[in-house]
């Protein structure tokens, strides 16, 4: 697969159809992939296809200028449609090169299964549903389920429907919503108050890095109602009142863009538990609208349409 | 002379301590590593803490802080005083990198302007460091002039030796305090040969280096390199993880809350990360992200060394650990340009 | 007399011009007596209330939200109650399960010639708020009453 990326990357760039390719390359810490934005056919040698590849690349496509190869997992075509939607790229100005995706390894989860910190695992593979970890030169094996990432285990889309290159035999979706449902299945099984009290506890360690926001492909905004200051909608300042205020309006504005990727999960460097808003939203969304963000890109976005006839039982 | 403590000892001690300091000591409890108040018997982070992810300057310069209040009257705005309680903390296991990069925010907070809100907090606390024995893969201390158990900057030193520590009084604030504490058993000459062995394995342990010499001339020559910044820059997300949680950044912003005619001032951690950091009325000169990069690369490793001569990294690692898009500082120092461009 | 027998909530009233705020009007040059909890502001169409203003309003310590507009297909500009409908629902789902009670977001179709059905709305919103009480949802804690519970934090720990 990696090897086809390569070749596929380094043509496009020669025969000039894109300008840019928009991959993953190793990164500098162990298991970590970092995103590889690149206009020299030099580059395409380092790009690679891992266990690893966690970032969402479609984030960097609004702020590139000019046509762009992309290598998309299903979350990251996902993006790209709800992007085009959006009208903030157009289609013609992309290769998409399509990677079907197994699912991507969360490292905190093998750290917890084996109590060692990332940097102390010598190895980590994968093999088909296998994940073997090698630590104080033993090797101990792990059931995929058990480490992909809870956005991984709900992925409905592992292989891009909208695509130019194909890089593997696509995969079929096979979502578990139980696991990746937990946290929020055990929030909604709390009384309102302590489930208020329990956003208030989580996001009183948030400090205002908006990575969050930032690596999301659907916060696209060149201003951010969370920075305005007339009128001044929020304090800028960590206090829990404004970061759940952030948090919420967040995910109001992503709502019918969001495509569970669980990038702001991942990058809180303070653990919030992002992504038990983003899915809850997503699940609202499909639920009310039967709308699924990414999957059409010939759809109107969700908050750009209507039917005549929709939820509204809550209106007197 | 050194002192010793059994591991098993080490709640005694902060114990004792608690009866003079508000302790801090590394803690998960609020779902992330930061030194927090010690609960008074839990010392299981000696097992999992290598460093936390919080910096330690959160317990002199607060995520968030009030400075003061404010209400009208009928004679105007009166300003009420914050409430300094004065009180005295102990940062128990502050490492090394982090007590440096406190020496190092000090030169800013007492510099022309002394800062009254940091020094005080500053001037009543005692720092105990606690030497790394496992360094982590994007450490890089001993590049930056410290090491995993450098004692410059704290008060007082501890140095794992298998099941005791070895206590150094290291300041005179230190060395009073120890005297006080009572109880320590005296170290041995093999207890400090255990000490030696325990800074040299852990000195070996990071593998991570760089390189700074002549960094500054490097950066002021490269500073137009539009090209480099925007390549350098390129996958960077503009959000505040690297600087926020940066042991050395100390940038904020000042805000007010006002409810029902009481306001509060409060000062928050800010970001030169952020395009709002800079945004005036007419323009903003750091609009572009290359240049926001660019500013803070330069201010760490050029224009704090112009000011205070030093760098103002401590090669923590946490900006490579916890970056989103594993944005690298190390390889950004290693890859500025040799060359003049268009010297003048 | 208790704090909580002199309570009464404050709802704010997002209003459409067109529709329900003639009906507010309507209410009142007949003569048609709701309850003066609510205070209303004046927006062009229910489309134009953003998610922010009702999020805006219960930190500023507001009770509870009504956002009414005219009856669907009836919108002034065709199509802006829908949208609202879409938005509203999606926010007071999401409210919902962050754990603010239903009663606080409320919306309704008041068209202008209802002055009736605009004193039943505002009666009987007030009536919810009266039952789930004074809003404290933004409330600053004092120390050591912070809240921990439902807290997964230290089990999910996953840096450092």
């Amino acid at each position: 697969m990696e090897q086809k990326l390569r070749q596929e990357a380094k043509a496009l760039l020669e025969q000039k159809r894109v300008d840019w390719i928009i991959g993953f390359t190793p990164g500098s810490l162990k298991f970590t992939t970092t995103p590889l934005i690149t206009r020299d056919k030099a580059d395409t040698e380092r790009l690679v296809i891992n266990p690893f590849i966690t970032n969402n690349l479609a984030n960097f496509l609004t702020e590139i200028k000019g046509r762009v190869g992309i290598v998309a997992k299903g979350c990251e075509s996902r993006s790209i449609v709800s992007l085009i939607q959006d009208n903030k790229v157009a289609r013609e100005d992309l290769v998409i090169l399509a990677v079907p995706c197994p699912g991507i390894i969360d490292l905190a989860k093998i750290e917890r299964l084996v109590g060692k910190d990332r940097d102390e695992l010598d190895d980590v593979s994968r093999d088909g549903d296998k994940v073997s970890v090698k630590v104080d030169g033993k090797k101990k094996d792990f059931a995929a389920a058990d480490v992909l990432f809870d956005h991984c285990l709900a992925c409905e889309l592992p292989t891009p429907q909208e695509y130019d290159i194909i890089l593997g035999e696509p995969r079929p979706p096979a979502p578990d919503l139980k696991v990746s449902g937990q946290n929020i299945a055990e929030l909604k099984a709390l009384t309102p108050a302590e489930r208020w009290a329990s956003w208030e506890n989580e996001l009183s360690r948030c400090i205002r890095c908006y990575a969050c926001r930032n690596v999301c492909p659907a916060c696209f905004c060149q201003r951010c109602f969370v920075e305005e200051t007339e009128p001044q909608w929020t304090l800028p300042m960590p206090q829990w009142q404004d970061n759940l205020i952030f948090q919420i309006i967040r995910n109001i504005h992503v709502a019918g863009r969001c495509t569970d990727c669980g990038e702001c999960e991942r990058v809180c460097p303070v653990n919030i538990p992002l992504r038990s808003l983003t899915r809850e939203m997503y699940d609202t969304v499909d639920e009310l609208f039967k709308f699924k963000s990414g999957m059409d890109k010939d759809a109107l976005p969700l908050m750009a349409h209507y039917e005549q006839e929709e939820a509204e039982d809550f209106f007197k | 002379m050194a002192k010793k403590a059994s591991k098993k000892d080490v709640a005694q001690l902060l114990k004792k301590w608690s009866q003079q300091f508000a302790v801090l000591a590394p803690s998960r409890e609020s779902g992330v590593a930061a030194m927090a108040e010690w609960d008074g018997k839990d010392t299981s982070f000696l097992e999992w803490y290598r460093n936390t992810v919080v910096p330690p300057k959160a317990s002199f310069l607060p995520p968030m802080e009030e400075m003061f209040r404010f209400h009208k009257d009928e004679e105007g705005y009166q300003i009420e005083p914050p409430s300094r309680n004065g009180q005295k903390q102990l940062v128990f296991g502050i490492r090394p990198c982090d007590a440096r990069a406190m020496a190092i925010l000090d030169m800013t907070f007492e510099d022309a302007y002394q800062d009254p809100y940091y020094l005080e907090k500053r001037k009543n606390a005692v720092l105990v460091g606690l030497g790394c024995t496992n360094p982590c893969q994007s450490c890089f201390c001993t590049s930056m002039g410290t090491s995993p158990t450098d004692p410059t900057d704290v008060d007082i030193m501890l140095i794992d030796i298998g099941d005791h520590f070895l206590i150094e009084e290291v300041t005179a604030k230190g060395k009073e305090l120890l005297a006080k504490t009572g109880g320590l058993k005296e170290a041995t000459k093999n207890d400090e040969a255990e000490a030696k062995k325990s800074r040299e394995t852990a000195y070996n342990k990071v593998s991570r280096k760089l390189d700074t010499e002549g960094i500054k001339d490097k950066l002021l020559d490269s500073f137009d390199d539009e090209e480099f910044w925007s390549q350098t820059a390129a996958k960077c997300i503009s959000c505040g993880i690297c600087t926020l949680l940066c042991p050395t950044c100390y940038c904020f912003d000042i805000n007010d809350e006002v409810v029902k005619g009481e306001g509060t001032r409060f000062r928050s951690w800010d970001s030169c990360g952020f395009p709002l950091y800079t945004k005036m009325p007419m323009e903003n000169p750091r609009s572009e992200k290359w240049r926001r990069v660019r500013q803070k690369v330069c201010h760490k490793y050029e224009f704090y060394p112009m000011a205070f001569d030093v760098i103002a990294c401590t090669g923590c690692g946490r900006c490579i650990r916890l970056c989103p898009v594993n944005w690298d500082i190390t390889q950004v120092i290693e890859s500025v340009p040799e060359k003049v461009k268009g010297a003048k | 007399m208790t704090q909580e027998s002199k309570w009464e909530p404050k709802l704010l009233g997002f209003l459409c011009r067109w529709c329900s705020y003639a009906g507010a009007d309507l209410a009142g040059t007949s003569r048609k007596k709701y309850p003066a909890n609510i205070r209303i502001i004046k927006v062009p169409c229910s489309g134009r209330v953003d998610s922010l203003f009702i999020l805006k309003a219960l930190r500023l310590g507001f009770d509870g939200v009504l956002v009414s507009g005219c009856h669907p297909g009836d919108c002034h500009y065709q199509t802006g109650n829908y949208r609202a409908r879409r938005r509203i629902a999606i926010t007071k789902r999401f409210l919902e399960y962050l754990g603010v009670e239903p009663q606080r977001l409320q919306a309704s179709w008041v068209s202008a010639s209802e002055g009736g059905k605009f004193t039943e709305v505002v009666t009987d919103v007030t009536r919810g708020l009266k039952e789930v009480g004074p809003n404290q949802l933004f409330e600053r804690r004092k120390d050591g009453a912070k809240a921990k519970a439902g807290s997964k934090g230290t089990a999910r720990a996953k840096k450092g």
